[in-house]
């Protein structure tokens, strides 16, 4: 007789990710900071450790000692089918891996079984299913006409042909939020710094379709990221500038990985660009906004990346602001509940994480709680509506830049 | 803990060093393949990411030593310091809850210590055995089998009572804190369960041979066999167990601080 396969397979797993699966001494930190497994009701299948377990539990009953004297044990697929539902649950926040006894990496692990189970063809989940194809298609995830993305422009942006610096927009700042990528522009222009922009060659970063488990469908991923590579290094630039925290994070980390190649220009964030020309006293302030802001660290700029102190010297460098900390902050920050796919695929579940991100901004009596990235600014401005906090402004430090530099946004286009 | 003691006693003692050397063997081998199992299901990954699985037994130190040398864009800390401060002192521990860090180190050095002093003991009452058979008589002092065990007979009460204190701060958290105890599984508990018969059957062999306390006035001639007791489930548990139970975590957790240069 032969031997039955086993229910699941290693595929997209490294070998140090199935040792992981080993180290986990069940301590329980990851399940007292996960945001959405508290945001859920404490939904046992969301917590961190338990998503571990039953995936160790898989390997042994596949891979295990009992499965080589007996053949493998069948996995029922429901619980598999359950597990592809609980492992989406999750916002890629990464606050489990900080807190981590055991120094796990969980955020490349839930991607990991993301792209398992996609290949396996459980996954994705839900709407997220679509950005493959609308990414192939319309090279955005907003099913946008990809000439969309600068064409609105007020005329007085001035981009240039090709330029040191690049600034690139992302598809939910120059298709969604255009206030931020209005700002950046013409906070730039101000500053008399010359910057290029990829236009209508810009391709979605990636994030979207690795968060989600589906970025070597096609090798997708992989080709647009080498195509926004070689349009950058055509337009002449060294400096690639994001003021968007999970564009960053995917050119940062992402690109490099799926290229095998290190980048030829540096990435930076929009509050590291602006904290430089602050210690050089090159900004000039000409207003002052005399108000109380808070800051929420995007987890794709800050855990992710480790840029916590950028974006807090410019807050503190307006005229006018008094910065005030929430009790969650840095390494500690909780999410907005918006990444990892969760937006698209669970938003009820963004919405929670949201709204208890609202009552921590809430809690320091702040007027305006303000981000860096438009993917946070969307879903907090959403969970501030949804506990009806009408008095919290929700802003992006870019865009409180702007404001202090004297420039007006009021000729936003809408999108 | 009871340290063993089988030279210089009776022949009967004799054959149980047999028995012993046996089990010894034999669960460093049960040990070895549970760990090339180990290994072998680890290298089902691949070894780098978004590659095919590898299905290589090379897989997994492949894998690790490229991590190793990657550049981290968080934390960037070097393998000594990791090994230091995170392996050793366990500072990961520390930072979530002093309490557990307490209970923990406890633990750790507790066992840690007894294990490589009962390792020793076990290696001069090996050298004493053989250089008996040889015909060799010229042993530093130190090197006889009764007189090491009782140069080890202090910090063998130190260590075992570190250990006690940690294992019952872990019992306790276990039994009596609501949330522990409600995500406590048999992984879990198994560790403890088997940990503690081996503490206390460590203490009342050692207990019946002095007569002291833990011996609870059972007779002596109880010693030998609760010695070979405490010997043969310390040398399962603690040595052929480790790869099918939560005890990998001695194994895994390191290399994982390592892969990961001691985490986020
Ligand atoms: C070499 C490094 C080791 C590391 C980094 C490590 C790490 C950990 C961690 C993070 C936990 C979870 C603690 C918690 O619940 O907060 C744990 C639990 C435990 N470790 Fe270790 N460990 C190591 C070695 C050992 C050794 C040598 C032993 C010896 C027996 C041991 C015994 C235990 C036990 C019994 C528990 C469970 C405690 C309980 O049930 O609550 N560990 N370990
Ligand atoms: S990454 Fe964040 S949301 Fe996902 S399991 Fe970890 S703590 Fe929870
Ligand atoms: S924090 Fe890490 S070691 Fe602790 S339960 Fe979660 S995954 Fe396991």
């Amino acid at each position: 007789m032969a031997k039955r396969e086993p229910s699941i397979n290693t595929e997209n797993f490294t070998a140090v990710q199935l040792m992981e699966l080993d180290s986990c001494s069940r301590c329980g930190e990851c399940v007292d900071w996960c945001p959405t497994y508290d945001a859920s009701g404490k939904n046992p299948g969301l917590a961190p450790r338990d998503k571990i377990l039953r995936w160790r539990e898989y390997m042994n009953k596949s891979y295990g000692l009992r499965a080589k004297l007996f053949g493998p044990k069948e996995i029922p697929e429901e619980e598999i089918e359950q597990f592809k539902n609980d492992v989406y649950g999750c916002t890629t926040c990464g606050m489990c891996a900080t807190v981590c006894e055991s120094a796990i990496n969980t955020v490349e692990l839930w991607e990991s079984m993301r792209a398992n189970l996609v290949k396996r063809g459980n996954g994705p989940y839900g709407k997220q299913g679509a950005f493959l194809k609308l990414i192939g298609e319309y090279k955005n995830p907003y099913m946008a006409d990809n000439k969309d993305r600068t064409n609105w422009f007020p005329s007085d942006i001035k981009i240039e042909d090709k330029a040191e610096v690049l600034y690139f927009g992302g598809c939910t700042a120059e298709l969604r939020q255009r206030k931020l990528a209005l700002a950046t522009a013409r906070v730039l222009n101000k500053l008399g710094i010359k910057f290029t922009m990829l236009g209508e060659d810009e391709i979605c970063c990636g994030s979207a379709l690795i968060r989600t488990g589906q970025y070597y469908i096609n090798d997708i991923a992989k080709i647009n990221a080498q195509k926004n590579i070689d349009n950058i290094k055509a337009k002449g630039a060294k400096i690639v500038l994001y003021a968007c925290a999970g564009c960053y994070r995917a050119s940062k980390i992402d690109w490099p990985r799926l290229t095998g190649k290190e980048l030829p220009f540096k990435v930076v964030h929009i509050t590291e660009f602006l904290q430089d020309l602050i210690e050089q006293d090159k900004i000039k302030w000409e207003k002052s906004i005399n108000k109380k802001v808070t800051y929420h660290d995007p987890c794709h700029l800050g855990r992710h990346v480790g840029v916590f102190e950028p974006p807090r010297a410019v807050l503190e460098a307006i005229p006018g602001i008094e910065f005030i900390e929430m009790e969650r902050i840095e390494e500690n920050q909780r999410c907005c509940g918006a990444g990892g796919g969760v937006k698209a695929g669970i938003p009820d579940l963004a919405l929670g994480v949201a709204s208890t991100r609202v009552e921590d901004a809430l809690a320091t009596s702040a007027d305006i709680l303000s981000s860096a990235c438009p993917f946070c600014k969307r879903n907090l401005s959403d969970g501030r509506d949804a506990i009806g906090a009408k008095e919290l402004e929700v802003e992006d430090v870019i865009v409180l830049t702007a404001e202090a530099m004297g420039i007006d946004l009021s000729d936003t286009p809408a999108e | 803990m009871a340290m063993e003691y089988f030279a210089g006693v009776t022949d009967a003692l004799r054959l149980t060093f047999v028995q012993v050397m046996i089990m010894a063997n034999l669960s460093i081998g049960i040990f070895i393949i549970g760990m090339y199992i180990n290994i072998k299901k680890w290298g089902m990954g691949s070894t780098g990411y978004g590659q095919a699985p590898s299905k290589s037994i090379l897989a997994f130190p492949k894998m690790l030593m490229y991590q190793m040398s990657e550049h981290a864009h968080v934390h960037n800390q070097s393998v000594l310091e990791t090994f230091i401060l995170d392996i050793l002192f366990q500072r990961r521990i520390l930072r979530r809850s002093p309490l557990r860090w307490f209970m923990h180190f406890t633990i750790f050095v507790g066992w840690m210590v007894l294990f490589v002093m009962s390792l020793m003991m076990f290696l001069v009452e090996m050298i004493h055995m053989v250089g008996e058979k040889a015909g060799i008589h010229s042993f530093p002092e130190f090197m006889n089998p009764e007189i090491f065990r009782e140069i080890l007979s202090v910090p063998n009460d130190i260590f075992s009572y570190i250990l006690l204190v940690g294992i019952i701060i872990a019992i306790y958290r276990r039994l009596f804190v609501a949330k522990t105890r409600e995500a406590t599984i048999a992984y879990d508990s198994v560790l403890l369960i088997g940990l503690t018969v081996i503490t206390i059957s460590g203490f009342v062999a050692d207990g019946i041979r002095t007569g002291r306390f833990w011996g609870f006035e059972m007779p002596i001639e109880w010693a030998p066999p609760m010695a070979l007791f405490h010997v043969i489930i310390s040398l399962l548990f603690c040595i052929a167990y480790i790869p099918f139970s939560k005890y990998i975590h001695m194994i895994a957790i390191p290399l994982a601080l390592l892969a990961n240069k001691g985490g986020e």
